[in-house]
Order: C-alpha cells, then sequence, then structure tokens
C-alpha cells in the first residue's frame, strides 16, 4: 500500500483561551499544503487564531489520512468533531467534545479526555488512554439520542451522565464510572469493569449494561428474571473479549440478568456475570 | 450390439478413455443446469441433534421449485468453533428461482421449523449478497418484547418464547447459485442403483457448498419438461424408465438395465456444482461396473434451457468427444 500524507501538529504553547479545533479533518489536511494548514483559522476565545500560531506544522508519512497532535491540548475543543475518516492520534489530553458526532474513523487520545467525548458519535472507534469527563458517550443538552454507533473505550474512569440517552454502539469503560451511568439510555451496550456510582441505569429503557467487576445495588425499579441467555452471552461476551482486560475473562456460562427501569420502559437489562 | 456392450467390449482400447473407467460406461454428454438464487443459514442449538431436528424440518418438503417453491437441504454438521455462538450445528442452504421467493420461503420456513424447534438460534451462513429478512419480520412474534442487539456491527434479535430467547440475525445475503446439476445412474437392478446411489451421494456430501435435495438425495422419478396433458409442466423421463424400453420410440436404456436412479445437485457455484458431480461420479467408478451401476449418464434439455452445461467426460478430465 502507498504511504498517505500525514500531518503532525506540535502545539507551541499552551493558549490563554480555549480553542475549537472542529475544522481539523485527517482526510482534508491530507490533501492540503503545509502551508494551507497553517492558514486555518481557529476560535480561539472571541478570535479567529491561524493554526500555525499554535502549532508547529510537519509532514509524516501515514498509511492512512493521518493527524496528530502533540502536546497538552486540554483547552483545545471539538477535536475530531464529525469525522468521516482517517486516523487521529493525540499524544495528551484533549479538551472537551472529542469526536462529537463522528461517523467513521479512528481517535486515540493518549491523555485524558473533557466532558462530552465520543458524543452523539454514530460510527467510528475512540480509544482514550485516560479519564474522561461528564457525559461521555452521551447527548448534547436538548439532543434525544446521545452516541448512535461506533465504539468509545475509556481505560481509565468515566463522569457523571456517561452514555446518557446513548441509542446505538458499543462503550467500554476499563475504570470506574460517575453518577447516573447509563441514564435514560435507549439502546446500545456499556460494559464496566470498575465501580459504579449513584442512580446507575436511572430511566434506562432498553440497551445492555454488563459489570465486569463489582456491580451496584439494583435499584428496586429493577427486576431479575431467570431465562436462560446464554446464547446472546456468548455473542456478546466475545465481542466484550475483545478488548481485553477483564472482559477477557467474562465466564462463558450465562449471567444473572435485570430488567428496568420499570420507571420507564422497563426492557434495559444489567448483565451480572458470577 | 448396444453402446454399452460395444464400448466394454473394446476393453483394452478405451479401458482408460472418459467414456469408459473401471467397466463403467461414461456417457459422452452433459448435465444442464440453471440459475438460481441461493442463501446458507446456520441453525445452531444446544446440542446436534436439535440443531439437526429444525434443520430437517426447514428442509422439508423441498425437493423441488416444480411444486415446493425451493429446494433445501442440510450442506453439513458445524462443530462449535464455526458457529456464532460456540454451539453446535447445521449449515442449510437453501435455492429458489428468484430472490423474492427465496425470501419468502425463508421466512416461512425458518418462522415455523426453527423458530418453533427448542433452544435453537439462527445466523447468516454468507458473508456477502444482497440481503433478505432472516430475523427482521420473525420478531414480531415478540409481541413487543423482542429486543434488538448490534454486536460487530451485526444486527441481532432477542425474541422471548418459552425456553428463554429465540436469537435470530437480522438478515442473510443472497447469492447468485446453480440449480439442476444431475447424474443418472443405470444398473443393473434396484439394490445395485441404490447402493450405488447411496455412495455416490455420501461422497458428494463431502463436498462444500451444495445439496442434494431430493429424498437421500436420490429421486427416482426424473422428469422432462411438458406433457401430453397440457397441465402438467414436468412428466416421467420414459427414455430413462426400464418399464418402458420397449414401447418407446426412443429409450436410452437396454434391456440389462433394470433400474435408474438420478442425482439432482444444487449449487453456491458452478465449480461447486462440478466438484459435486465428480466426486459421484468417481465414487461409482471406484465401485466398477461389477458392483452393479454400470454406466453414468445425465439429463440435458438439449443445451437450450440452462447455461451451465456440466460434460462428464470435462468432469473426468477427458475431452468431449465431437
Amino acid at each position: 500500500m502507498s504511504a498517505t500524507r500525514g500531518w503532525s501538529l506540535r502545539l507551541r504553547a499552551r493558549p490563554d483561551f480555549r480553542v475549537d479545533l472542529g475544522a481539523l479533518q485527517p482526510a482534508t489536511l491530507a490533501r492540503m499544503t503545509a502551508a494551507d494548514i497553517a492558514g486555518i483559522e481557529v476560535r480561539h476565545g472571541n478570535e479567529m487564531l491561524a493554526l500555525g500560531e499554535l502549532f508547529d506544522v510537519a509532514a509524516v508519512a501515514s498509511e492512512n489520512p493521518g493527524l496528530r497532535l502533540e502536546g497538552d491540548l486540554s483547552r483545545f475543543d471539538a477535536i475530531g468533531q464529525g469525522m468521516d475518516g482517517g486516523v487521529l492520534r493525540i499524544d495528551g489530553a484533549v479538551g472537551d467534545r472529542l469526536g462529537l458526532s463522528m461517523r467513521a474513523g479512528e481517535i486515540r487520545v493518549l491523555g485524558r479526555a473533557g466532558a462530552l467525548a465520543g458524543c452523539e458519535m454514530a460510527g467510528g472507534l475512540i480509544e482514550i488512554d485516560g479519564d474522561a469527563g461528564d457525559f461521555a458517550g452521551g447527548a448534547l443538552p436538548g439532543s434525544m439520542d446521545g452516541m448512535r454507533g461506533g465504539t468509545l473505550v475509556v481505560h481509565g474512569d468515566v463522569g457523571a451522565r456517561c452514555a446518557d440517552r446513548m441509542r446505538r454502539g458499543t462503550l467500554i469503560i476499563r475504570g470506574d464510572a460517575g453518577d447516573f451511568l447509563a441514564s435514560r439510555m435507549v439502546a446500545g451496550t456499556v460494559a464496566l469493569a470498575g465501580k459504579a456510582g449513584a442512580h446507575c441505569g436511572y430511566g434506562m429503557r432498553r440497551g445492555t449494561l454488563v459489570f465486569a467487576g463489582t456491580p451496584p445495588a439494583a435499584p428496586p425499579t429493577f427486576v431479575s428474571t431467570h431465562h436462560d441467555i446464554v446464547v446472546f452471552w456468548r455473542l456478546l461476551r466475545r465481542n466484550l473479549a475483545y478488548h481485553g482486560g477483564p472482559f477477557a475473562a467474562l465466564p462463558a456460562r450465562a449471567p444473572r440478568r435485570l430488567v428496568g427501569d420499570l420507571a420507564a420502559d422497563g426492557k434495559g437489562e444489567w448483565l451480572l456475570p458470577e | 450390439m448396444s453402446e454399452l456392450e460395444s464400448l466394454q467390449a473394446g476393453d483394452a482400447d478405451v479401458g482408460n478413455t472418459p467414456g469408459l473407467r473401471n467397466g463403467v460406461v461414461i456417457d459422452d454428454t452433459f448435465a444442464e443446469a440453471f440459475p438460481m438464487k441461493a442463501t446458507r443459514v446456520l441453525i445452531t442449538a444446544h446440542n446436534e441433534t436439535w440443531a439437526r431436528h429444525a434443520a430437517v424440518s426447514m428442509t422439508g418438503f423441498a425437493t423441488s421449485v416444480i411444486a415446493c417453491g425451493c429446494e433445501a437441504g442440510i450442506e453439513r454438521t458445524l462443530v462449535v468453533d464455526e458457529t456464532p455462538d460456540g454451539r453446535p450445528g447445521v449449515a442449510v442452504l437453501v435455492f429458489a428461482m428468484s430472490g423474492k421467493e427465496l425470501a419468502k420461503q425463508v421466512e416461512r420456513r425458518v418462522g415455523q421449523c426453527v423458530l418453533t424447534c427448542p433452544t435453537t438460534a439462527i445466523y447468516a451462513g454468507l458473508a456477502e449478497g444482497e440481503p433478505i429478512a432472516l430475523g427482521r419480520n420473525l420478531r414480531f412474534f415478540g409481541d413487543g418484547w423482542q429486543i434488538s442487539k448490534m454486536i460487530d456491527g451485526v444486527r441481532y434479535w432477542r425474541v422471548p418464547v418459552m425456553d428463554g430467547e429465540f436469537v435470530a440475525q437480522e438478515s442473510t445475503p443472497v447469492v447468485k447459485a446453480v440449480g439442476g446439476g444431475n447424474l443418472l445412474l443405470l444398473a443393473r437392478d434396484t439394490e445395485a442403483a441404490l447402493a450405488g446411489a447411496e455412495a455416490a451421494v455420501e461422497a458428494m456430501r463431502a463436498v462444500p457448498g451444495v445439496i442434494m435435495p431430493f429424498p437421500g438425495g436420490v429421486v427416482r422419478s426424473g422428469s422432462k419438461i411438458g406433457s401430453k396433458y397440457a397441465s402438467l409442466m414436468a412428466s416421467t423421463n420414459e427414455a430413462f424408465c426400464p418399464a418402458l424400453t420397449p414401447l418407446v420410440r426412443h429409450s436410452e436404456l437396454d434391456a440389462d438395465t433394470r433400474c435408474v436412479m438420478e442425482i439432482v445437485i444444487d449449487g453456491l457455484t458452478e465449480a461447486d456444482v462440478s466438484a459435486a458431480m465428480r466426486a459421484g461420479i468417481e465414487a461409482i467408478i471406484g465401485r466398477g461396473a461389477a458392483a452393479g451401476v454400470t454406466r453414468i449418464s445425465a439429463g440435458n434439455y438439449g443445451g437450450k434451457l440452462g447455461p451451465f452445461h456440466f460434460h462428464l467426460h470435462k468432469l473426468l478430465g477427458g475431452e468431449r468427444a465431437a
């Protein structure tokens, strides 16, 4: 396979205000020159600023349209927003709205992510090595649906309201989750290796929550079912095992199953491997 | 002297030609086959017995598209490493003359024979093709309690039933396929014809991608197109009926041939059908004419109806006689 042009953007200095990087798409940048890229204007606080004033731009060989961001980007928001392909790698922390509404491609963050990571994403893969803030895989305020497809993997902890209104896709959490995990969840799969905060599954309508670690106490609006779900479990377990860690060791026998939230549609499920 | 006698009399000269193998005459003719639409589904269950119960039921009354709507059969048994859910299973192939008819047959048969069978689940067995519904419509049996689940980009339906859940993949791909490959086994008597046909079918079942849809893989009522009765689209193939040897204007049989069996082959590809026919012919040749099957022929319509022609001599590596 011939190498495609990729780009590396090294942060010169931490900006004074927050910067919106939603305009940067690996596939688009692959067709541009270094000068063109340095000239892209991004919002910095209340003003527009050329990208070249924030980053050193360098070309790198890449198999796919690729973009590598280096430095502490915790003040940079909307990285990978609406991404539709290519590979984006961030060697450091990122701000809010990582991969917002992305449809395809891969984002890998070696540090932590702010709020709304993978928010309303519809496809592709986001992998965050550190923690993720509130509303990871969730919905924007006023939106009916959160994450709509793809896979979001968080190796650290996630904040509150993770997977809020999530409708489709897979969300893997290797650490702990904050309060209201999977609140108002519509469908999809969330797998949690660590502990969950308060009010887990609040208003959950459908969807699947898998607790590979210590499960939270079931609220009174969740009830136990006793039927054989081994077929579905084997399909799901094999998929989760791909993500390694505690998910690779999920037992083959069918887990205990709770359904709820009966205060909502009541067709969501908690799977508790024993 | 009949064709059989003349070939067998020329032993030393023709013993290694495609026309005569181990005393078995291979006719210089071809099987004529037709394009069909096909899909493969994988049925799994708590154990192989129940998977097979479902598969046998689903492939029942599916010998010929003439009146069954489709042709279906068990392709092979699947071990646990080969199935999506890691349970024992069975691969089933279903063939029909159109994608629309295939969709209708698959939905009816899965709904009545797999959904109903204890512990079963059903999955698509092909990777690519135009999708038709598998669990997409059967999910409504769940009366609102059904659950959709996307795993690895594949949608499954979980329908609550009395033994737990019926899991069905959303759809199954349909591919272009080949139907109507055939072999005619001409034997000295019924015993020999059956034994030869059974041996051939056993060898052909080892070939992937094919089914022999008739009972036991064998059909004794080979047909020709049309009839003296206007309402019938097919009728008995009198040229291969021993009862009619001295009566019809043209018979393919001599006085020593008292029983003929046909094996019909449907395959996912032309190569699959070729491989199966070759395996069947070689099984008969391996038994030799002394076992009672003295001649192998094939059914065709003069090459005017079906685009796939399987020449028996070519299958054995020889060139077709002019």
